[in-house]
């Protein structure tokens, strides 16, 4: 019975004391400040211009036969693959087109 | 605008004979109606493999690239004609196209 009594005065005390305090904090928090730090829609500013492959803006010619030696095996000539290559499609495409063109007209060997 | 590429393989003559040749291919070729736009000498060089054309066994050609416009049905004539013609080694006849070069490429 003391104890409960006890509790109920400082229970009061604090009430008087702390309660403004309380209040204070609830209605500043009410307001919402805009955040500065907030992220801001902006194209990536660190993207690096995109590569293209070798070939890229080079026209392959069958009457072009150094550029041609360049994709061939110096001793079997073969072709080389895409993976070894590394152009894109396109490129690697007009290569073999032009490599089996020059073949037919006579402007390289495929030996 | 070129339609057509004659990349021809003449025999290795003397001036006067591959001009005479030459001569004798763009008359044909004006004769069937062909406006002849362009005439390039890519040299004379050795062969990358031995030919074997009108009974001759060739090693050493020039080379020659003429582009002319002209009507399709003429083609097999001429081709005709050329084959025919002992002092050509290769004739052949490409269509020309200039729009591979402008279209972008892997997005560069």
């Amino acid at each position: 019975m003391l104890v409960l009594r006890g509790l109920t005065r400082i229970r009061t005390v604090l009430l008087q004391q702390g309660n403004t305090g309380l209040r204070s904090l609830t209605t500043t928090s009410s307001v919402v400040q805009p955040n500065e730090d907030r992220l801001i829609k902006m194209e990536n500013p660190y993207k690096e211009p995109q590569k293209g492959c070798l070939l890229c803006n080079v026209t392959v010619d069958f009457k072009n036969t150094q550029l041609l030696s360049q994709f061939i095996s110096p001793y079997t000539g073969r072709i080389y693959g895409r993976h070894i290559t590394r152009l894109c499609s396109r490129k690697q495409k007009e290569v073999a087109k032009a490599v089996k063109k020059s073949h037919a007209l006579g402007t390289s060997s495929s030996r | 605008m070129p339609r057509y590429e004659l990349a021809l393989i003449l025999k290795a003559m003397q001036r006067p004979g591959t001009s005479a040749a030459l001569r004798r291919t763009v008359e044909t070729l004006m004769e069937r109606g062909a406006v002849v736009r362009d005439l390039e000498n890519l040299g004379e060089r050795l062969l990358p493999y031995k030919i074997n054309k009108h009974n001759q066994n060739h090693l050493r050609g020039s080379y020659f690239l003429i582009d002319f416009y002209s009507a399709p049905n003429i083609l097999t004539s001429l081709l005709d004609h050329l084959h025919r013609d002992v002092d050509v080694v290769r004739p052949t006849v490409l269509k020309k196209d200039d729009q591979v070069s402008s279209s972008n490429c892997c997005g560069s």
